[in-house]
């Protein structure tokens, strides 16, 4: 892989590090399988690259604005399931595919390309560094800054609070907690935060597209698990460290998969490989050998 | 503080599973009052627990607290008024939080959670204060996550935990009967302490007609969904298990038969 191949798998790779947080809320703390980020990464997208092209917006607002859409959505899915007790993998089903047609329509069309316009990235041209380097400094940056507002949050009093609603809800309720609004508000913030990284995927590939949701939640949740089975999890600050490298790494095992000649893979296989990753992590976490496997590794 | 009238519940309602599990309960408990809650499986004693705290929903009757009709409230709302300490040791602490935040979790049952640090220095003080009564050592560890503490300490803890805040009711489901006994007689000292010095309205269900008897002011009896038996001051002061059962079968024209109810 050459340096240039290197910085654009750390683009991705801090861009799908906002949705593993995401996927880091709902599946860890809130214990809530959450599939609508399918939709709501699109969604942020479609609603980013339509306020930039048709209606003018500054980038930096209409990315704001996806991320409040793609919280409207998360609210949506888990409106779904504390108030008509719709179970949580249904709704957000539902969600995703209502989503598919809502973003048609928001495009007007499968796709919204964002050529010749200003986005979020053409405010560091002026700064005399090339894209390809100046982008993932600027998403490494991003993404550390809401990583340790996440951390913060998770400590505070609404932050245990979401914490023990997910992990015990009994014990929650009996102490106050209205685990229903926890998952209101959790499940939208963890939408929010995909429809955010949609939003900069679109501008950073120059459009935004129908299908550019499928696999999302495959790849948020690989991070979570990639990470969180190689690096230590005992804290909340190194738990969100372990999706955010773990969402890197994935990119990486990708980007060098695809790469590997001697293996065969074209493009198109992307949703297979990352299958089959997941499918691997999720083995090894089983037989609890990955850890191992790297340690003594190292140790070699 | 507390009082049901005419409550009435039924689970599985017209499935051939239907079972009418509290059949008009009317139960007053004043201000300050400690009362025991005693009977055999399926009596209504733990669905009696499950009304006031609003884990089960009534068929017919009014729940109040306070004054407050509270009928209609969801669990969490109650709990700025009540607390409750579950049978299961793991489920009255969060395992996943360490003992401090746990506390905070509890603290923020009467006060606003907001969006502040939830563990401050006075918190950890009053936390640290608290943790050494128990004389487990615990205000060491005040980082541990909970799940690394036994059963009987988790048990302490959400005793401790229940007391926090502005509490009025205390509210005891069998929170001895998972521990041993040496570890079941020290929470259950603890709780006699914590009930008088705080002077809590508490309601302990309990499956040990000795430790029923020998706790608190107030003893009732449930059977059969319904209050048998209902005895407090004197009478009580000088009654064993002997006379409980001899009431018991007098009432009733039945011999108790349940061995958890006798050998406890």
């Amino acid at each position: 892989m050459s340096l240039y191949e290197i910085l654009g798998t750390l683009e991705t790779g801090f861009i799908f590090g906002i949705v593993a947080l995401g996927a880091y809320l709902t599946f860890q703390i809130l214990d809530f399988p959450d599939l609508t980020v399918e939709g709501s990464f699109p969604l942020g997208a479609a609603v980013a690259a339509t306020l930039i092209v048709a209606a003018g917006w500054n980038p930096w607002l209409a990315t704001l604005t996806g991320g409040v859409a793609g919280f409207a959505a998360g609210f949506a899915t888990a409106m779904l399931n504390v108030r008509f007790k719709i179970l949580h993998i249904l709704a957000g089903i539902l969600l995703s595919i209502s989503l598919y047609s809502i973003n048609l329509r928001i495009m007007s069309g499968p796709n919204k390309p964002l050529l010749m316009v200003d986005t979020v990235f053409t405010s560091f041209e002026g700064l005399g560094l090339p894209g390809y380097i100046i982008n993932p400094i600027f998403l490494g940056i991003m993404v550390l800054v809401i990583k340790l507002l996440l951390d913060a949050f998770l400590a505070t009093g609404w932050g245990i609070s979401m914490r023990a609603a997910g992990a015990n809800p009994a014990m929650a309720e009996a102490n106050g907690v209205n685990v229903g609004n926890m998952k209101l508000y959790g499940v939208g913030t963890a939408n929010a935060l995909t429809a955010i990284a949609g939003a900069l995927f679109a501008q950073i590939f120059g459009a935004a597209d129908a299908y550019m949701g499928i696999g999302v939640i495959i790849v948020g949740l690989a991070s979570v698990i990639v990470g969180m089975s190689i690096l230590p999890s005992r804290t909340i600050f190194l738990a969100t460290l372990a999706c955010l490298f773990g969402a890197v790494l994935y990119r990486l095992a990708v980007a060098l998969a695809l790469n590997a000649d001697f293996l065969g893979f074209q493009a198109s296989d992307v949703q297979l490989v990352t299958a089959l990753l997941v499918a691997i992590a999720l083995i090894a976490q089983q037989t609890g050998s990955f850890r191992t496997i790297l340690r003594k590794g190292g140790r070699k | 503080m507390i009082e049901l009238s005419e409550v009435h519940v039924t689970f599985n309602k017209d499935t051939p599973l239907e079972t009418r599990a509290l059949r008009g309960v009317d139960l007053n408990v004043p201000k300050g009052q400690f009362l025991t809650i005693i009977g055999s499986n399926g009596a209504g004693k733990s669905t009696s627990l499950n009304v006031i705290a609003g884990h089960t929903k009534l068929e017919v009757g009014h729940v109040k607290i306070d004054g407050q009709d509270v009928t209609n409230w969801p669990v969490y709302k109650r709990s700025k008024m009540l607390s409750r300490v579950f049978q299961d040791p793991k489920m009255g602490t969060c395992e996943d939080l360490s003992i401090l935040e746990n506390f905070a979790l509890a603290h923020g049952r009467t006060r606003p959670r907001g969006f502040r640090y939830a563990v401050g220095a006075s918190m950890r003080d009053e936390a640290a204060e608290q943790l050494k009564i128990l004389g487990l050592g615990l205000e060491d560890r005040l980082n541990d996550k909970v799940g690394l503490l036994s059963g009987g300490q988790r048990q302490a803890v959400s005793l401790l935990m229940a007391a926090t805040g502005d509490t009025k009711v205390l509210l005891l489901d069998e929170h001895t009967a998972a521990l041993d006994p040496k570890t079941a007689d020290f929470v259950l000292e603890l709780t006699k302490k914590i009930v008088d010095d705080l002077k809590l309205t508490a309601v302990m269900v309990t499956h040990s007609m000795a430790q029923a008897l020998h706790t608190g002011e107030r003893t009732i009896m449930f059977h059969r969904g319904k209050i048998v038996f209902d005895a407090g001051g004197a009478e009580r002061d000088n009654m064993e298990v002997a006379d409980l059962l001899e009431l018991f079968k007098r009432e009733q024209g039945e011999e108790l038969t349940d061995d958890a109810l006798l050998l406890g």
